[in-house]
């Protein structure tokens, strides 16, 4: 690809628009439309393929357990096909120069996806052709997909991608394809734009948790991510049931372990994720839901249930049966079959070293900033805080304002949070965007 | 008089020989690997149905490669579910087309 992207062409016009939002997540979704509603003109940039981010890749949410793909859904499509939207897919930031209050340029890179955007229907053919087969990022490699591919069955849009890496030039995609949309020709293309306050939705990375060389991570293959368990939970899941990747069985003894690279200075991530132990009771109790006769153990430090419903959430997990461990991990080793062996601290029990063994292991990883995007701002700082999250301008009062006038931030920029506080987050900020536009143009 | 159709040039074939690409021999090897593991899963389940222990003892793959590998034809509609064990295997069945 890096190849290809030297040929990027410039455009020569300039695009106008009121907002940009980074990052088409559920924060990025939702300060779209809010704004889009208000009258804004929006342009929503989504690095990967579709837009949906992490939360249309759950299974439910807690403590509610509500569907995540039927909430998720429709909020992409709104997002697409809103009339004061224009979303580019597929791109990246490139540089972001503020000029004035309420002026920023913008330098937009569109990587090809080599598929003529209006003319695929996303029927799929090329992807059944292609011989080439790559672990797929949208389900965290548990499987694999083609080298030319459609990103997801719920993606929006719903177009294919050609994955020029991992392409060995056959052309069995371009034959296969029935209305003729693949074209290798596609050019990498430079957009510019002009736009007068920017939101900032990028979201978080995963904790990398083969950092933590003791929890064996890809080293066993029953020992998964809970990302990996949320989509083996999902309705668009990777496998035909709950199944153990390491022999395909189903697993009857599974167990999680909390602050799998959060709380954990050792790995230097000191803060905790505030969604891992709510995440892994939700898990814990769909999983006793699809698999009603296997046990299921959770190792934890202390549970932290301070949301509405989540203290409940916790007490109906217990009565359903989830054992609950107070014990920190120490080490794991492989067993028999498959099976994967863990020695905690029993800390209730007077601090014994204990062993037990499980079927399958989850990690219930920590989440990180994902800061890149700074280095997108040419003439302006982007301040993070310590850890790498987006520094509030002020963290009481004003919590989406960022060190920059006209650039906002919502959802996990900004630091680990649920779903309901990410979109009150993107709702504050786009009334805030939509508040210092006014201020500027009156003024203006 | 017969007339041959006219075969276009693809665009894939326009953009190699334009940029000089040449798949990687790592990639080249990764889909011969691809090929015939893909190969002897369907030939193993050609038979009867199978559970992925059985496949792997009959291919000689490991049992995490023949389910990633049956798990991607799962996906992609080639081969589907044909029954459970006690052991908590699913045997899976080629699909017929
Ligand atoms: C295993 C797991 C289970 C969870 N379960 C729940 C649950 O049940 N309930 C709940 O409330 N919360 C849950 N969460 C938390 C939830 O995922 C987050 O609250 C939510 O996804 C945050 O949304 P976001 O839009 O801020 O970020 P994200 O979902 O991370 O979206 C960010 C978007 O920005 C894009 N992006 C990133 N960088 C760039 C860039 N440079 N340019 C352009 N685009 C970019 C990304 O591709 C992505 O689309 C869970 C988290 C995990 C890890
Ligand atoms: S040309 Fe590339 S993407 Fe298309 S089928 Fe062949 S390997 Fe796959
Ligand atoms: S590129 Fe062609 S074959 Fe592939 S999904 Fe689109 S329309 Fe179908």
């Amino acid at each position: 690809m890096q190849r290809i992207l030297q040929e990027a062409e410039e455009e020569q016009e300039e695009e106008e628009y009121d907002v940009l939002v980074i990052g088409g997540g559920i924060a990025g979704e939702t300060a779209s439309l809010d704004l889009a509603d208000m009258g804004f003109k929006v342009l929503l940039v989504e690095k990967e393929p579709s837009i949906g981010g992490k939360m249309f890749l759950l299974s439910k949410v807690f403590p509610t357990l509500d569907c995540a793909s039927c909430i998720s859904t429709p909020r992409m499509a709104a997002t697409a096909h809103h009339p004061n939207i224009k979303l580019l897919t597929y791109s990246e930031i490139q540089e972001i120069e503020k000029l004035g209050e309420g002026d920023f340029r913008v330098k937009i890179l569109k990587k090809p996806r080599f598929v003529e955007e209006s003319l695929c229907t996303g029927c799929g053919q090329c992807e059944q052709a292609c011989p080439v087969i790559v672990p797929k990022e949208y389900d965290f490699g548990l499987r694999g997909r083609k080298a030319a591919y459609i990103p997801f069955d719920t993606a929006v849009p719903k177009i294919a991608v050609i994955d020029i890496d991992h392409c060995v030039f056959c052309g069995q995609c371009e034959r296969a394809c029935p209305v003729g949309a693949i074209n290798f020709l596609q050019k990498p293309r430079i957009i510019k734009a002009r736009v007068g306050a920017i939101i900032i939705a990028t979201g978080y990375k995963l904790f990398p948790i083969e950092k933590k060389a003791e929890y064996m991570f890809k080293k066993l293959p029953n020992i998964i991510t809970a990302m990996q368990m949320d989509r083996l939970l999902a309705p668009t899941r990777p496998y035909n049931a709950v199944l153990r990747p390491g022999d395909g069985k189903e697993p009857m003894n599974i167990a999680f372990i909390l602050c799998s690279g959060s709380r954990d200075r050792t790995v230097g991530n000191p803060l905790c994720s505030q969604v891992c132990c709510m995440y892994s009771i939700k898990q814990a109790q769909l999983l006793m839901g699809a698999l009603p006769l296997a046990d299921i153990t959770i190792y934890y430090m202390d549970i932290r249930a301070f949301g509405k419903g989540f203290e409940e959430f916790y007490q109906q997990a217990k009565a359903m049966g989830v054992m609950f461990i107070k014990g920190r991990v120490a080490k794991i080793e492989p067993g028999e079959n498959g099976d994967v062996v863990v020695w905690y601290e029993d800390i209730e029990n007077g601090g014994r070293l204990r062993k037990a063994t499980h079927d399958l292991v989850v990690l219930s990883v920590g989440l990180l900033p994902n800061p890149e995007i700074v280095k997108a701002f040419k003439n302006v700082k982007l301040e993070l805080d310590d850890y790498g999250w987006v520094k509030p301008r002020d963290e009481n009062i004003s919590p989406v304002e960022t060190s920059i006038p006209g650039v906002f931030a919502a959802g996990c920029i900004l630091g680990p949070k649920d779903i309901p506080d990410t979109v009150l987050e993107a709702e504050a900020a786009a009334a805030q965007a939509a508040a210092y536009l006014r201020e500027v143009r009156r003024h203006g | 008089m017969s007339r041959r159709p006219v075969r276009r040039k693809l665009t894939v074939h326009m953009l190699r020989d334009k940029l000089g690409l040449k798949p990687s021999k790592e990639l080249t090897d990764m889909l011969k690997r691809q090929t015939e593991i893909k190969v002897k899963i369907t030939r193993a389940l050609r038979k009867q149905p199978k559970t992925v222990p059985e496949i792997a003892e009959e291919t000689g793959l490991d049992t995490y490669t023949v389910f990633w590998y049956l798990m991607t034809m799962f996906r992609h509609g080639q081969v589907e579910e044909a029954g459970k064990t006690d052991e908590g295997f699913f045997k899976y069945k080629l699909r017929e087309r």
